[in-house]
């Protein structure tokens, strides 16, 4: 089933509900073995019944067998809205192979928003930016609100700069209650400025998830020669040695990303590097682990 | 410093290659976009440097090896300067014993003049004599014994080839290159200006060279000359044989001589003739009396001048009786038996009568009374007919088939064996025809395709040509005239008709020429008599004729091979005039009547401007008075030390260097991930 979570194999799939129909589910199918995660309606206790609890919840084996009405809670029951932060810089457009970051963030979305809404009944949303915010859907758990978000990430296309700081202020005034926010982006910013500008979103009790997405080639360039490369979001020009893209630059993005996972974790954050060639089962994981943590 | 083939410094031009590879084509490679420049730094790391240093040792490695492969092509070379004295030096004594050194006493006088040159110079001079005709013969090493010297030159004989000053001009540069020495040739000749080549250049001598001249000969000798005799090699009826001799005379008053032809040492007739100043006369007679077989004949003037040996031109003419020939046809093609039989009463030299026969009664006819037969364009042959002349080939006999538009109605090709591939209509074609496009030289019926110019071919038979000699394709490439061995015999194919339909051979001279050959050819007439030159190459045996033996007699009575050569040897160069006698591979005994060449019998000397080019216009001392033969004073001589050694050696090194460094970039880029 795992081969289902291959991106080369999802971005054969034709829709972004199907891709994350595909992705749940087997995602799902595998966690069977696995004793420590749950969702949705997982039992969590018995609670005894109150006037006004729906009547389908009682369970009436156990008021046969001791004659009071307990109530089965859910832990799925306790929701907690999701908020999708998709950057759409034009550096998300980058692929050295089938499949771009931006898809692949297109497909981690649409696989937490398959969880969140129709396995857990969570709310969930949707702010995808690059210097600005491009398009906001708010948090809802209502029919169709799946559809929408789905809607909302295939029209999301990379252009521009990121800026994580005018995005973020933005979403503090948006987010109203305390959820989680799941960031998606490749993270081209130094660790302290980009700590800066979510930080505020931890600040007012949000679980901040960070899903780095970079390409293999990012992280070990195969150049092949001196070749000049061209910035795909500023245009700038470099002209650079295999021995240099192949030695030095790995060993800068490599610091790069520790820096950033340790500062994120630092500020109690979460922080998960999302390599394109890889299945999404990791980031799954990651994001059920967080909403598992969640009241 | 110099070079000894500058024009090579033009490969140092392909450093463009190295530079081009290195600069320009890394400076154009496609930009790559990438998602981030943050973590590239603008200016490249140190290893970069590195590296591009790297660029730079292997650039320049690969430079400097092209400019010294450049270099090494050019041969570079210093003149190192010696001090001596002018014993070091290498005389080259040449003797022209051409031709034309027979009139008077030429020779005699260069060989005094030669031997007085050796007695007169230096004892410390080493010196060397050499022959001259058409080629260069070297009689002796270098050396310092005068009697060797002096045997060598009195050991000189007269010649009957042409002098060629080009030959010595390459023989004396050839010795100039590996003798560093100065060179000092005296020349003993007397200088003719027919012995010169067409270009001057081909004279030209080292400058190391000093060449003096030692004329055997005062001004021009007017001379008369038989100069060619054309005549008939084979002949059947002596009475209608025609012998026409040009009498030349060079630098020669109006004169009146009388020829004479004669034959097996017999004068047959005698002509007076009146031959023009320095001009030409022709002296023929009609009949000539042979015997059979071979008879000796030459033609012969009382011209009373130094150079008797050209008074008289000799050849071979063979007498035999005519021999006949078979023609089959069909009863319906007798344009193609109307125009061969022609062609053969017109061609002189075919000596062949022709029986034609249709092909209704060729059944009745004996093959074997016939030397050959010939089958124009037929369908199917009569089966006993067909089984005669197979067999008659197999015994040995000659057939030519001739394959129009009918016989090529079948599928293989009678007595021949051979397939009939396709038939080609060029009249169905936009050109509407072809012509001969090549005929191998050495296939004596095929000729020459200047001779076939103009003749149209509208259709021919492509015949199978495998196992067969193709000796003329039309430009198509469809073989036209082919021959192949069956049995004992050989069959030769003509792959179109004689029928004047098929092309219009028969309207066009070649058709007497070509059928004359073929017959000859198919009689087993051909024959080496007639006039041969000095210096002619003589065939023989064919490339089937291997390990059989042969036998040349000289004018002189000498057998030039011993018994070993005589079964390998392929050909053979005529060096003296008179008759020889060649017992060739296939049995056949030829007479050849060999004449020296008569541009020797013109003794115009060259011109005295010619000669003060030849020897150098600051040449003063080529000439036999101011020879400085006996100095000794020292000088300080010029010799040219090649580099090309040392060249070669850094070039090797370089290459090496290369290696390494490229070695080692290349390993380092596969470290790389």
């Amino acid at each position: 089933m795992s081969r289902f979570l291959d991106p080369a194999v999802l971005g054969a799939l034709s829709g972004l509900d199907l891709v994350a129909k595909t992705v749940v589910e087997g995602f799902v199918a595998g966690l069977h073995r696995s004793a420590d995660l749950g969702f949705s309606h997982e039992f969590a206790e018995y609670r005894a019944y109150t006037p006004g609890d729906d009547l389908r919840n009682v369970d009436w084996n156990v008021y046969a067998r001791t004659d009071r009405t307990y109530v089965k809670r859910y832990r799925g029951e306790t929701n907690s809205p999701v908020t999708m932060l998709l950057d759409a810089s034009n550096s998300m457009n980058y692929a050295s192979h089938s499949v771009t970051k931006m898809n692949y963030a297109r497909f981690m979305a649409a696989a937490i928003f398959y969880l969140a809404v129709r396995k857990q009944r969570d709310a969930a949303g949707l702010l995808v930016f690059d210097d600005e915010v491009r398009n906001y859907i708010n948090p809802s758990s209502r029919h169709g609100q799946l559809a929408r978000l789905l809607a909302g990430l295939e029209l999301a296309e990379p252009r521009a700069r990121t800026n994580f700081e005018q995005p973020m202020r933005h979403l503090e005034g948006l987010l109203s209650r305390r959820g989680i926010v799941v960031i998606l982006s490749d993270f081209y910013e130094p660790p302290n400025s980009l700590l800066r500008a979510i930080e505020p979103l931890r600040f007012r009790g949000n679980e901040v998830l960070l899903f780095q997405v970079l390409d293999p080639k990012e992280l070990h360039p195969d150049l092949g020669g001196s070749t000049v490369l061209v910035d795909l979001e500023t245009r700038a020009r470099i002209e650079v040695t295999a021995e240099y893209a192949a030695k030095e630059y790995s060993e800068r993005i490599a610091k790069h990303i520790a820096a950033l996972r340790d500062a994120t974790e630092r500020a109690g954050m979460s922080y998960q590097l999302l390599v394109t060639d890889r299945p999404l089962d990791d980031a799954l994981r990651e994001y059920l682990t967080v909403r598992e943590g969640r009241p | 410093m110099g070079f000894l083939a500058p024009a090579f410094l033009l490969g140092a031009l392909a450093v463009g290659l190295p530079l081009y590879l290195h600069l320009l084509r890394r400076s154009t490679s496609t930009p790559l976009p990438f998602s981030s420049l943050m973590l590239f730094e603008v200016r490249p790391p140190s290893a970069t440097q590195r590296r591009r240093l790297r660029y730079w040792l292997l650039l320049a490695l690969r430079l400097a090896l092209l400019l010294l492969l450049a270099l090494t092509f050019a041969e570079p070379y210093v003149s190192r300067l010696i001090v001596g004295s002018a014993g070091d030096k290498l005389l080259l004594v040449v003797v022209d014993n051409s031709y034309s050194m027979r009139a008077g006493q030429r020779l005699a006088d260069a060989k005094s003049a030669a031997l007085s040159v050796i007695g007169a110079r230096n004892p410390r001079d080493r010196a060397q004599v050499l022959e001259l005709d058409s080629q260069v013969h070297v009689l002796t090493q270098a050396t310092q014994d005068p009697r060797i010297l002096r045997a060598a030159v009195n050991g000189i004989e007269t010649g009957d080839s042409r002098g060629s000053f080009a030959v010595l001009a390459t023989a004396i540069r050839s010795i100039a290159a590996s003798e560093n020495a100065p060179l000092e040739v005296h020349l003993f000749s007397d200088l003719q200006k027919s012995n010169m080549p067409p270009s001057f250049t081909e004279m030209a001598l080292p400058r190391k060279v000093s060449l003096v001249l030692h004329p055997a000969a005062k001004g021009a000798v007017p001379n008369w000359a038989v100069e060619s005799v054309t005549v008939p090699p084979l002949v059947w009826d002596p009475h209608t044989t025609h012998v026409q001799a040009v009498i030349a005379g060079y630098g020669t008053p109006t004169a009146t001589r009388v020829v004479s032809f004669i034959v097996n040492g017999k004068t047959l007739a005698t002509r007076q003739v009146e031959v023009p100043a320095s001009g030409r006369a022709t002296a023929e007679i009609d009949s000539l009396e042979l015997p059979y077989g071979f008879s000796r004949c030459s033609v012969r003037i009382d011209s009373g001048d130094s150079l008797s040996a050209d008074d008289e031109y000799v050849f071979a003419i063979e007498r035999s009786d005519r021999k006949r020939g078979l023609f089959v046809y069909q009863p319906s093609d007798a344009r193609s038996a109307l125009y061969f039989d022609a062609a053969v009463k017109s061609a002189a030299q075919a000596a062949v009568t022709l029986d034609k026969v249709t092909l209704d009664r060729a059944s009745s006819v004996d093959p074997a009374a016939y030397s050959f037969i010939v089958i124009s364009d037929v369908a199917v042959l009569p089966e006993a007919f067909a089984n005669k002349v197979l067999d008659y080939v197999h015994r040995g006999g000659n057939v030519l088939v001739a394959v129009g538009t009918v016989a090529a109605q079948q599928r293989t090709l009678p007595i021949f064996g051979a397939n009939i591939v396709t038939t080609r209509h060029y009249s169905r074609d936009t050109e509407r025809f072809v012509a001969v496009g090549q005929t191998d030289s050495a296939y004596a019926p095929a000729g020459t395709p200047e001779e076939w110019e103009g003749v149209r071919f509208y259709y021919a038979t492509a015949v199978d040509e495998r196992g067969s000699r193709v000796g003329a394709r039309l430009q198509d490439g469809t073989p036209l005239l082919l021959e192949k061995p069956v049995g004992e015999g050989r069959v030769m194919v003509f792959a179109s008709g004689f029928d004047n339909l098929t092309n219009d051979l028969p309207l066009h001279p070649v058709f007497v020429a070509l059928v004359e050959r073929m017959v000859r050819h198919l009689a087993g007439n051909d024959t080496r008599s007639g006039p041969h030159q000095v210096d002619d190459i003589i065939a023989l045996r064919s490339a089937k004729e291997q390990a059989v033996g042969v036998d040349v007699t000289e004018p002189s009575g000498k057998r030039p091979f011993s018994l070993q050569e005589a079964v390998s040897t392929q050909s053979f160069q005529v060096s003296h005039a008179g008759f020889y006698e060649v017992h060739l591979a296939n049995g056949r005994q030829d007479l050849i009547g060999v004449n020296a060449d008569r541009r020797e019998s013109d003794l115009t000397p060259m011109a005295d401007d010619v000669l003060a080019l030849w020897r150098g216009s600051d040449n003063e001392k080529g000439t036999a008075a101011a020879a400085p033969v006996a100095a000794s004073v020292s000088q300080v001589t010029a010799v040219p030390r090649s580099l090309w050694w040392y060249a070669m050696l850094c070039v090797l090194a370089a290459a090496l260097a290369e290696s390494v460094i490229g070695g080692r970039y290349l390993a380092t880029l596969r470290d790389e991930p």
